[in-house]
This record gives C-alpha cells, sequence and structure tokens, in this order.
C-alpha cells in the first residue's frame, strides 16, 4: 500500500475508533503510530520521535496559556466574577430573547482578541459562561453550539497564529493580514448573534427569559463587574501594551482572579483542591488530543496525501473559481482530521504558487490577502463541523452530561453562517480588502 | 504512487526548521539536493520536508538525525546547548570574518577536534556559519545602555551569554517563534545575520537595525548538515562516493559563502522601508568588545570543566579564521 | 480487585500537587513581570523565566494525566455507543483502558529513553543552564503513577465485564 492510500484509509479508521467512543487523542495517537510504522518499514523511527515528543508538547511555552486560563476561569467563578459579568449581561440584555448567549460570543471575541488560540478560547469560556448560560434556561445545545462557535473566534479576530505562518509561507506582511482579518472576524461574532436571534424565534424554548430591568437595576450590576474590568483591562490591555507575552497574562489573570476570590471568602482550601482538580482534568483532556494530533499529523505529512491532494486539486484545470472552490471545500473536509497550524503548513506552499498565477481581478498582494482570510476561515470551521470537530469535543467533555449528540445540533446552524459568510467573502472580495485599501 | 522509470534506489528524508523559500533552504539546500540526485543518476531521491513539517521542535532535529527519525536535518549545533560544546567556540563575540574563511576553519577544527567526539553518531556532510549577526530592535540600539532591559532573542548559548553581559534579557527561543514573538511583543529585538530578516519579517516588526563595523563580526551560529550514520554505511559505495563529493571543507565554505551572499537582499529591504540601520564605528566596537571580554574568558574557563583545553581551542580557531581569512 | 483507595488518592494528590506547580507559575511570573517593570530602579526579571514556565507547565500536565484518566474526563463521542447494550459499553471501556495502558507505557517507555539521551549529552537549557533530564525526570514520576493508574483501571474493566456491573458512577468515570 502506498503511503497516499495509508493516508486515505486513515480517515475512516479515526472515525470508526472515535465513535466506538474510544478518547479522541488516543485514536488519532495510535492511528498516527500505526501508519508511520507502516510508511517507514520499520518502527525504530516513529519509537525514536517518542522520545521527545510527549515532554515537548507538553512543555510547550505557548500551550502552557491553556491550563493557566483554565485555572483563571475556575478562581473567576469562585470568586463571583463570572457570575457578575453575567449578572450584569442579563441585566442589560436578558430581556432580548438569546441576549445571554449573544453576551456570550461577545466575550469570546473579547477573549479571542487576546488569544491566539480557538481551543484555549472554547475551553476558557466554556468553564466560565457554560454554568451561567444553563441557570439562565438555555438549552444544551444552544449553549454548547455558541461556545463552540465561539470558540473559533480564538483565531479569527487577530492577533491569531495561524495568519502569523501564513504570512511567513506566502511572504505577506502579517500587520496587512491582521488588518484584513479584522472585519471579517466582526463579521463572524455578527452572524453567530445572527443566529442566536433566529435560533430563539424558531425555538422559543431553547432560551429562558428574564423581566426588562430597571436601569437603575442595571447600573448596579454593571458596578459589580469591576473586579472582571480590572483584570480584563490588566490582561488585554498588557498584551496589546508589549508589557506581557499572553502566557504571561494568563499567569497574572490568574493571580488576579485568585487573590479577588481569596478575598471574597470564595477561596478555601476545599474550593482550591476543587478548581484545582477541574483545572487537571480538563488541561489533560486537551494536551492529550493536541498530542495525538501532533503524531496523526506527522503520519499524515509523511504519507503525502495533504501534498498529493492539493497538487490533484490544482491540476485538474478547472477555471479558477472552480479551483477556489475545490480548496475551500478540502480545507472544510480535512479540518476534520487536522490542526490549523499542520494545515496551512503542509498545503499552502502547495496551493499558493499555483492560486496566486490564477486570474480572480486581484493584484498579487490582494489575492494574497484576501485568500489567506478565505483559508483561515474554512480552516478554523473545520473546528466545528460535526462529527469531528475540536472545540465541539472539549466544549463537549467540559460538560459530560450533555450527550454529544446535542452539541452537534446545537452547531449546526452556526455552521451554516460560517458557510454563509464564506460565499460572502468568496464572491465579494472587497469586503476583506477594503481597510487595507484605505488604511495603506 | 509516484512510479519513476529510474532505478531509484534511495529515498532520503530531508527535515528542517525554515519554510522552503527561505533563503539556506531555496539556495543553499535544493540546489545541494538537487545536484546529489542529478550525480546519483536519479538512484538517490531526496524528499525535502522544510518547516518542522514531519513533527517535533527545531531542537529535536539532531536526535530524528541520530536516531533515524529521518535521515538528513539542517540544524544548529547551539539549539541543544551543553552537547556540542567545542561548536561554541566560533559562536563567540568577535571571532568571525567572512562566513567563508570562517566557515573553513570550522570544517578544520571539526575533522581534528569534533569528528571522533562530540559529532561521533552521526555523519557530518557540511559544517559552516553565517554572515555577520546583527542587532534588530524595536528602539535604536547605538550603545550598550541602549539594551537595558531590553529583551533579545538569542539563538544559542554563547549568545544568550553575550546579551546578557551586554546588558540585554536573553529570551532562548528557536528561530521561526521570532516573528510571532516579536509581533506579540514577546520580545522587543533579536540578533540575526541580515539573511533570515526577509522570511522572518523582522524588517516588518523593527524599525531599528545595528551593524557592527571593524574586521570581526559581533557574532555568528554554527550550522551543520547531519546525516544518520546507520543510512550513510548502508549506501551502496557508488552513492557514498556521491555524498561524500558533496560534503566536507569546500561545500561548507560554499554553503557559508552562499549565506552569506544572501545578507544584501534582506538589507535592502530594511533600506527599502526606511529603516534606521546605525552602523557603528570601529572605535565604538572596541568599547562592545571590552565588554564582551568576560564571556570569552568565562567560555574558557567552563570548556576546561568540561575537558576540553579552552584556551587552545580558541587560539587555534582564531588563527585557522585568519589564515583562511588572509587568503 | 475491588477500587484501591490508595491508587485514587495517589491520582488526586499528584494532580493537586500539579495545580499547586501551576500556582508556582503565576506567581513567578507576577514576580518577574514586576522585576521587569522596575529595571530601571535595579529590579529584573527572574532569569530564565520561561524555560521555567516551560519545565513546570510539562509537570503540571504530565501529572495530571492519571487524575484525568481515573475520572473517565478525556474527550470522547458517544453517539453511537448510548445505543448499545451496556454490556457492550463495559467491554468497549474495557479494550479502551488496555489500548491506553498500551498507549501510556509506551509513552513512559519512550520518555525513559528521552531522559537517559538528555542525561548521556549533558544538555542544558539555554540561560539557567540547568540539565534538561530533570524536567524528564519530573514527568517520568508523574507517567509512573499514570501507568499504574492505567493498569489498575483495566482491572476495574475487567472486574465490570465479568460482574456485569459497574464500579464508577456516571460522574466519575463511568457513562450514563
Ligand atoms: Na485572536
Ligand atoms: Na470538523
Amino acid at each position: 500500500m502506498s503511503g497516499l492510500e495509508l493516508g486515505i484509509y486513515s480517515f475512516p479508521l479515526v472515525l470508526l475508533l472515535i465513535f466506538l467512543r474510544l478518547p479522541i487523542g488516543l485514536a488519532m495517537l495510535l492511528v498516527g503510530l500505526g501508519g508511520s510504522w507502516i510508511i517507514m518499514g520499520s518502527a525504530v523511527p516513529i519509537l525514536s520521535r517518542l522520545k521527545g515528543e510527549t515532554y515537548s508538547t507538553f512543555s510547550s511555552y505557548s500551550l502552557s496559556i491553556i491550563p493557566l486560563f483554565l485555572l483563571m476561569g475556575q478562581f473567576a467563578t469562585l470568586g463571583g466574577m463570572s457570575q457578575a459579568l453575567f449578572r450584569a449581561s442579563n441585566a442589560w440584555l436578558g430581556h432580548r430573547k438569546g441576549g445571554v448567549a449573544m453576551s456570550a460570543v461577545g466575550a469570546c471575541a473579547g477573549f479571542g482578541a487576546i488569544c491566539g488560540s480557538s481551543l484555549a478560547t472554547a475551553a476558557t469560556m466554556a468553564q466560565v459562561a457554560l454554568p451561567e448560560l444553563r441557570r439562565y434556561g438555555y438549552s444544551n445545545a444552544l449553549a454548547t453550539g455558541t461556545l463552540a462557535a465561539g470558540g473559533t473566534l480564538g483565531v479569527l479576530i487577530p492577533p491569531s497564529v495561524v495568519l502569523v505562518i501564513y504570512a511567513i509561507l506566502a511572504e505577506q506582511n502579517i500587520a496587512k493580514l491582521f488588518l484584513a482579518a479584522f472585519v471579517p472576524g466582526i463579521l463572524a461574532a455578527i452572524g453567530y448573534m445572527i443566529v442566536i436571534a433566529i435560533y430563539v424565534r424558531v425555538s422559543p424554548g431553547s432560551a429562558g427569559s428574564a423581566e426588562r430591568m430597571p436601569y437603575r437595576e442595571r447600573f448596579r450590576a454593571l458596578a459589580e463587574v469591576w473586579p472582571v474590568l480590572i483584570v480584563f483591562i490588566t490582561v488585554v490591555g498588557g498584551i496589546y501594551a508589549g508589557i506581557f507575552t499572553p502566557t504571561e497574562a494568563a499567569a497574572i489573570g490568574a493571580a488576579g482572579t485568585g487573590l479577588i476570590a481569596f478575598v471574597n471568602g470564595g477561596l478555601t482550601r476545599e474550593t482550591l483542591i476543587q478548581s484545582i482538580l477541574m483545572t487537571a482534568s480538563a488541561t489533560a483532556m486537551i494536551f492529550f488530543i493536541v498530542f495525538g494530533a501532533a503524531i496523526y499529523n506527522g503520519f499524515l505529512a509523511l504519507s503525502q496525501l495533504p501534498a498529493e491532494a492539493a497538487l490533484f486539486i490544482t491540476s485538474q484545470g478547472y477555471n479558477p473559481w472552480m479551483v477556489l472552490v475545490g480548496i475551500l471545500i478540502f480545507y472544510l473536509i480535512l479540518g476534520c482530521f487536522m490542526d490549523s497550524m499542520s494545515m496551512i503548513l503542509l498545503t499552502v506552499p502547495i496551493f499558493f504558487p499555483i492560486v496566486s498565477v490564477l486570474d480572480y481581478g486581484l493584484g498579487a498582494e490582494e489575492f494574497a490577502i484576501w485568500f489567506g482570510i478565505l483559508v483561515l476561515i474554512v480552516v478554523e470551521v473545520g473546528l466545528i463541523t460535526p462529527p469531528v470537530g475540536m472545540n465541539l469535543f472539549v466544549i463537549n467533555s467540559m460538560a459530560k452530561d450533555i450527550p454529544i449528540i446535542q452539541t452537534y445540533r446545537g452547531v449546526t446552524p452556526f455552521v451554516a453562517s460560517d458557510i454563509v459568510r464564506t460565499v460572502i467573502l468568496t464572491a465579494f472580495p472587497a469586503i476583506s480588502l477594503f481597510m487595507v485599501r484605505w488604511l495603506y | 504512487a509516484t512510479t519513476s522509470t529510474l532505478a531509484q534506489e534511495v529515498t532520503l528524508r530531508l527535515h528542517q526548521f525554515l519554510p522552503a523559500q527561505a533563503n539556506v533552504p531555496a539556495h543553499v539546500l535544493d540546489p545541494w539536493a538537487d545536484k546529489v540526485e542529478s550525480e546519483s543518476g536519479g538512484r538517490i531521491k531526496i524528499e525535502r520536508y522544510p518547516a518542522m513539517q514531519l513533527g517535533g521542535t527545531p531542537p529535536q532535529l539532531i536526535d530524528q538525525a541520530q536516531d533515524g527519525t529521518v535521515d538528513i536535518v539542517w540544524t544548529l549545533p547551539g539549539s541543544t546547548p551543553g552537547r556540542f560544546p567545542s561548536t561554541e567556540v566560533f559562536e563567540l563575540p568577535f571571532m568571525m570574518t567572512s562566513a567563508e574563511a570562517t566557515s573553513r576553519a570550522y570544517w578544520d577544527l571539526f575533522e581534528s577536534h569534533m569528528k571522533d567526539g562530540e559529532f561521533k553518531d552521526l555523519q557530518i556532510l557540511a559544517a559552516w556559519v553565517h554572515g555577520p549577526g546583527v542587532i534588530h530592535s524595536r528602539t535604536p540600539v547605538e550603545k550598550m545602555t541602549d539594551l537595558q532591559g531590553m529583551k533579545v532573542r538569542a539563538p544559542t548559548r554563547v549568545i544568550t551569554a553575550l546579551v546578557s553581559e551586554l546588558g540585554g534579557t536573553p529570551v532562548g527561543m528557536p528561530i521561526p517563534a521570532v516573528t510571532e514573538s516579536l509581533s506579540k511583543g514577546v520580545i522587543d529585538g533579536a540578533v540575526t545575520p541580515w539573511e533570515v530578516v526577509p522570511s522572518l519579517k523582522v524588517q516588518e516588526l523593527v524599525s531599528n537595525h545595528t551593524e557592527f563595523g571593524g574586521d570581526h563580526a559581533l557574532y555568528t551560529t554554527t550550522f551543520v548538515l547531519a546525516m544518520n550514520k546507520a543510512k550513510y554505511d548502508s549506501l551502496p559505495d557508488d552513492l557514498k562516493k556521491v555524498i561524500d563529493a558533496n560534503s566536507g571543507q569546500d561545500v561548507s565554505a560554499l554553503f557559508g559563502k552562499t549565506q552569506e551572499h544572501y545578507d544584501a537582499p534582506g538589507r535592502e529591504l530594511a533600506v527599502a522601508r526606511k529603516n534606521n540601520i546605525i552602523t557603528l564605528s570601529a572605535e565604538q566596537v572596541d568599547e562592545w568588545k571590552a565588554a564582551a571580554e568576560p564571556v570569552i574568558a568565562n567560555w574558557v574557563k567552563e570548556a576546561d570543566g568540561k575537558g576540553i583545553k579552552g584556551q587552545a581551542l580558541l587560539d587555534e580557531a582564531r588563527a585557522l579564521i585568519d589564515k583562511y581569512t588572509a587568503k | 480487585m475491588k477500587r484501591s483507595a490508595a491508587i485514587e488518592w495517589l491520582a488526586r494528590a499528584l494532580a493537586i500537587l500539579g495545580g499547586l506547580v501551576l500556582i508556582l507559575i503565576t506567581v513567578l511570573t507576577v514576580v518577574s513581570i514586576t522585576g521587569r517593570a522596575f529595571v530601571r530602579q535595579g529590579l529584573g526579571p527572574i532569569p530564565g523565566d520561561f524555560e521555567l514556565v516551560e519545565v513546570m507547565t510539562a509537570f503540571a500536565v504530565f501529572s495530571f494525566l492519571p487524575w484525568c484518566q481515573l475520572r473517565g474526563a478525556h474527550a470522547t463521542v458517544d453517539v453511537f455507543t448510548s445505543f448499545f447494550p451496556a454490556g457492550v459499553n463495559r467491554v468497549i471501556d474495557l479494550i479502551t483502558e488496555i489500548l491506553m495502558t498500551f498507549a501510556i507505557t509506551l509513552i513512559g517507555w519512550r520518555l525513559w529513553y528521552g531522559m537517559t539521551d538528555k542525561m548521556r549529552y549533558n544538555e542544558t537549557t539555554f540561560i539557567l543552564q540547568f540539565p534538561v533530564w530533570w524536567g524528564f525526570a519530573a514527568a517520568m514520576v508523574a507517567v509512573g503513577v499514570a501507568i499504574l493508574v492505567s493498569f489498575y483501571m483495566t482491572f476495574i474493566r475487567i472486574q465490570e465485564v465479568v460482574a456485569g456491573q459497574r464500579q464508577f458512577g456516571p460522574a466519575e468515570g463511568g457513562h450514563s
């Protein structure tokens, strides 16, 4: 069997194992190990790789943001901060149908502006917002769907690690790409809010509703948010001002929320241990997936499947728009199995030189920016398309009592809004380009 | 599956950490791999995996070659501090002159001191250094005090020591992480040669560049092109000859020279953006040299502790660099 | 084999230790940033703060693994299996646990060689220059516990298959 065939057959195998309720990370790890063994004709290379791979994955500085933000989420809950946040948003938006879910999307967008990772955004916001959404009477489907989709804002809204990598591979200007991504990122957030508005009208039972509050009450609720604001301003402001790294910001956020929780009397020996144990489960779960995906993606690279498939799409002699649509669909499918970074690393060097010479009526640089934005969006959609989507798994395993089928149902309208947005951005490149045209 | 009309006997996987279009992959490694393939009459195929596509982190490349996870890697001995202490002698401050001469000196010293020692578990095909190191920073560095409190990415242990001796706060990270870190403000500057500037977009992220006048550069970094030993030994004699013909001192010197050649286009990009390029005069550099002395003295002392005759190695390296620079 | 209080205590204690290390990271970061903010007053960041964060994160994550497994907290998809009879699900649990034990043992075995490599080559970190193998060794201890927990869970699942009845509640590591 050729490497290419092995790569292709590995997809249904991973799916099968996952549907047999094997942990996602384990399924990818086992298939990745076996596949690498067969391709290399010997177990030695993959065994050698394992000597350092777990340690380097778990000791990654950029991933260390995950446990720290998870811990911060726990402390924020203990200190009553996340409840205060949602009381405030409820006071202002709660009488509108779906208001609390919309403010959760807003919070994801705000978090996305500081964090470059979708998984971290989804995990953190799930911890803070999921209990509140459920407390305010939101259905499991809508609550988890909202947060899974909201999590993708972590990458869609700049800064975004994926765009940095794309900029390097396609030799483009990072600042311009970040600028270009800004409007589509905001559109994503607005699209998600529209989905919520429609969702709660079609299915009124899926969102609770509250009385319209008098403004005095609203401002009182808002006044209770000050600790959240201080932490948020420190964390976000510090990153934007270049005072500290996102990981440092997460550490400071955890320290700050921990301190507030302690002062409020929410942090005791008992609750500290509970917080740690919750953080422990979620952290290990996420890192195990990341590790399994790393091994599996290494195997896919060896199989040369992404490279060959990319070449296949671009060598069919289709017209430029067909090629573009083919590429976007390819990313949607591959997005089920690979993480955004690996996909971009393996395929952009092949796609980009080929599509950049096709005629889409744009200049070379404008095309590169527009293509980058489209790729960014479709690889992120892969995180929330059922049945295999990292964000779905992360959210769902943080609420073990919710069957994943409900999460699938809840996220589907959000996926639809992503696809509508992709079509709009494909049809009207100007949306992605006007900021760059305007400011440069 | 890809089928070839030629009898392809050996596939070698070449793994490295930069994108394929960066200077070293495009102008050093690719031409080299093409040449090996053609001189083997198509019997050797070199699959090229840029940007850590096969997984792992840049410091793991050396293990990947040694263990046979891949067959050939391009890497920095300095990315695994402590493992190849002798190579550090060329990274000491104000050692290197031209990349070509310094690479020749490095190869000589490799053959006499390292081949059967630190590198005995690897087949080293080439050993070279890059062009003069430059300081790229958000705020201008005109005198040493400007480095005070500045977070600077340093590629290797010796250069880390140098940055801290000069008053900066060194941050160790692999080169591909530099772009993201500069854009997020994780670091305020980086020391690299001009050549990597375009591929890392450094000229877009900082607007100040400090060059050092005089005969000797602030620093350089050592590289190796390393092959798995068992894989090399398993080659039939005629294919071994093809590899041998494409390794050694002349190849190393060519690699160094080629890499330095691409410093100029990198510098031009910064000039085109009207970035602030500061060139320190030879007199100004003397002050830096004096400040860097303790780094050298300390390295010699440490080397002695590791069973390397530090001073002797340093003297020999200097003599070799002088010899090849004079030519 | 009955459920063992000792093993469950060990996994829990290790996770808490990992959490305390995480809290140590936050303290270290706050101190380091404060130092950095007052560079002109003669303070400075903690040297090598990045590599300390890395080595401590690695230990924390490794020490969270056994707890995650014990609680059945790994991400899974139960779309189809929820329609399977309970007996089939118990067998699936057993097979999962065996595969997990295989994977964790493999990881531990390879990590051991990774550690001895780092010892042999005298590799150190960039700034603080402490031996890289120290980090591996700390992780190795946690992986040892993870292996122990894996075998323990496998025996529990065997017992469940044989007895036709769960020992874990849904919130602990069983599923509803
Ligand atoms: Na972001
Ligand atoms: Na998906």
